[in-house]
C-alpha cells in the first residue's frame, strides 16, 4: 500500500523483507541459540566463520557462514560424531530482491542425533560462486545444478554443472532472480523457435538413451540375481 | 416340412422361410431370413462412420486436465461407449491427440514429434485452459497455446474441463469426420515433410496469441502492475 513517502511500487521494487528475525517462542528454551548443540559448537570451533545465528519460524536454527568457507564447516558438520549431519535434506537460494545479496541455503539433518540446521551462505549479486558440496552429499549434484540453473550461482568444483530444469539452448539467464521478467527477454515466436530447435542429444549421453531401448542394453549392474533375493529374505 | 398341404402357391411366411433355412444349416442374413443380404450407400459415409466410431486417443497428459481424462475413461463416464475404445500409448496406432495441461516449451518438441509420428487420418484436441492459451501461466517457461505447436481441431475450455466437456469435444470431432469428403482427403489431410518439427504458426501468429499483453521483451514486474490498493470493505472483515 502506498505510504507518505513513496509509491505502491517501491515495494515490490524492494521484494519482500528477508525472512530471517528472531521469534518469540511460546515454550521458552527452544528459540534460545544456546539450546542447540550445533550452534555453540560452531561458534566455539569457527568463530571467524560463524557471521551471525538466527531463530526463524519458531524453533529453526539458522547459522549464516563466510561463503569462503562453507566447505570445511559442512564437512566438519558432517564427520564430527556429536554433529553427524548425514543428511542434506535441500541446497536452494533465496534472492529477495533490490540489491540484497542472494542467500545459498543448506537444510541438513542429523539422523543420528535427531537434528536440523539451516546454514546459510549470502552471496553478493557480483560475485555469485561458492565452493561445491557434491563431494561432501551426492545429493548436492542436481539441487546445486538446479540452483545454478535457476539463480547462475557458479559452483566452484562441481563435476557436471550445466542446466537441470531449463532447456540447454536457453539463452535469457536465471529466471528465478528476481531482475528476471516474468516473460522471459525473448518473444514469445522467438521462444517458440527456439523450443522447437531443441536437440535431445543436449540433454542425455548416449548410454542414457540406450537405456530402456532394447532389453540387452540395460546396465548390467541393474538386474538382481536371484541369489541375493533369497539372502535378503533370510 | 414347413409346406402346407394341398394349398399349393400361396407364399411363405417369414417364419416358414426361416424354419427352412434353419433346417437346412444355413444362416440368415443382416436383416433375417427372406431380407436382401446387402445394401447401398456412400463410401464417404461408410468410411466416416468407421472412422468416427473408432477413435483411438493418444493421451498427452501433462497436469491436473489428465485426472479429469481418466476419469472420463473410467466406468462413471465410459469414454469406451463412444468408441474411443482404448488409449493408445503409441501415437502410431492413434487417431486423436488429446493435449490435457500445460506444456512447457521444453515439452514443446515432445509434443510436436508425438503429432509428426501420429498417421493421417489425425485430429487434435486441447483440453483445458492452459493447453489452449497458456491460462494463467503467462511465464518464460509456459507455451502460450499447443495451436503454436500443432494445428488444433476443437478447444475444450475449462480448468479442468469436467468429462462431459471432454466427451462432448470427442463428439464434435466425430461430428467434424462426419461431414469429410474422401475427395477432399488429399487437400484436407496432405502433409509437407518439410514441416515436420516446424512450429505451426508463424511469427506474427504466434505474437499475436501470446497477447493480449504484446511483445513479451518489454514486459517487467511493473509494466502491467496496477495501482493496487486494499478495498474498502468493512463488511468482510470480522468483528
Amino acid at each position: 500500500m502506498a505510504g507518505e513517502n513513496g509509491s505502491a511500487f517501491d515495494a515490490v521494487e524492494q521484494g519482500p523483507e528477508a525472512s530471517g528475525r528472531n521469534t518469540e517462542t511460546p515454550h521458552g528454551g527452544v528459540g534460545n541459540p544456546a539450546e542447540h548443540p550445533s550452534v555453540t559448537a560452531l561458534q566455539g570451533r569457527f568463530d571467524s566463520a560463524v557471521l551471525r545465528h538466527e531463530v526463524q519460524a519458531g524453533d529453526q536454527h539458522v547459522v549464516f557462514l563466510d561463503p569462503g568457507s562453507n566447505r570445511a564447516v559442512l564437512a566438519w558438520l558432517r564427520d564430527d560424531p556429536e554433529q553427524r549431519y548425514d543428511l542434506l535434506v535441500d541446497v536452494t537460494a533465496v534472492d529477495y530482491g533490490g540489491g540484497r545479496p542472494l542467500q545459498i541455503v543448506y537444510q541438513l539433518w542429523s539422523v543420528p542425533h535427531k537434528r536440523a540446521l539451516r546454514i546459510k551462505c549470502e552471496l553478493p549479486l557480483d560475485g555469485l560462486s561458492i565452493e561445491s558440496v557434491v563431494q561432501l552429499w551426492n545429493a548436492a549434484n542436481w539441487l546445486e545444478r538446479e540452483v545454478y540453473d535457476l539463480f547462475g550461482v557458479e559452483f566452484r568444483d562441481h563435476p557436471d554443472l550445466r542446466r537441470i530444469l531449463m532447456p540447454q539452448n536457453y539463452a535469457e539467464g536465471h529466471p528465478l532472480r528476481k531482475d528476471f521478467p516474468l516473460r522471459g527477454r525473448f518473444s514469445r515466436a522467438e521462444q517458440t523457435r527456439r523450443a522447437l530447435s531443441q536437440d535431445y542429444h543436449d540433454d542425455y549421453t548416449p548410454e542414457e538413451l540406450e537405456v530402456g531401448g532394447a532389453p540387452g542394453l540395460a546396465p548390467p549392474e541393474l538386474p538382481i540375481s536371484t541369489d541375493e533375493v533369497g539372502t535378503r529374505l533370510d | 416340412m414347413g409346406m402346407s398341404d394341398g394349398e399349393g402357391t400361396d407364399p411363405l411366411s417369414l417364419a416358414e422361410i426361416e424354419a427352412l433355412g434353419q433346417a437346412e444349416g444355413r444362416q440368415g442374413g443382416l436383416l433375417g431370413f427372406g431380407h436382401p443380404t446387402f445394401l447401398t450407400t456412400k463410401v464417404d459415409f461408410v468410411v466416416n462412420w468407421a472412422r468416427r466410431n473408432s477413435l483411438w486417443p493418444m493421451p498427452f497428459g501433462t497436469a491436473c486436465c489428465a485426472i479429469e481424462m481418466m476419469a472420463s475413461a473410467a466406468s462413471n463416464f465410459d469414454l469406451a461407449r463412444f468408441g474411443m475404445e482404448r488409449m493408445s500409448f503409441s501415437p502410431r496406432q492413434a487417431d486423436v491427440l488429446i493435449c490435457a495441461g500445460r506444456v512447457p516449451y521444453k515439452l514443446a518438441p515432445v509434443l510436436r514429434r508425438i503429432w509428426d509420428q501420429m498417421m493421417q487420418p489425425k485430429w487434435c484436441i486441447s483440453m483445458g485452459a492452459c493447453a489452449s492459451s497458456g491460462g494463467v501461466f503467462d511465464t518464460y517457461s509456459m507455451v502460450q497455446g499447443i495451436d503454436t505447436i500443432v494445428p488444433v481441431d476443437v478447444y475444450v475450455p475449462g480448468c479442468p474441463p469436467r468429462p462431459e466437456g471432454l466427451i462432448y469435444g470427442l463428439m464434435m470431432i466425430q461430428e467434424k469426420i462426419r461431414h469429410e469428403s474422401l475427395t477432399e482427403h488429399y487437400s484436407l489431410r496432405a502433409e509437407n515433410p518439410s514441416l515436420v518439427g516446424r512450429p505451426r504458426a508463424g511469427d506474427e501468429e504466434v505474437e499475436a496469441l501470446a497477447g493480449p499483453f504484446g511483445n513479451s521483451t518489454q514486459q517487467d514486474q511493473l509494466s502491467s502492475a496496477a495501482q493496487t490498493t486494499r478495498p474498502e470493505r468493512s463488511e468482510d472483515l470480522l468483528p
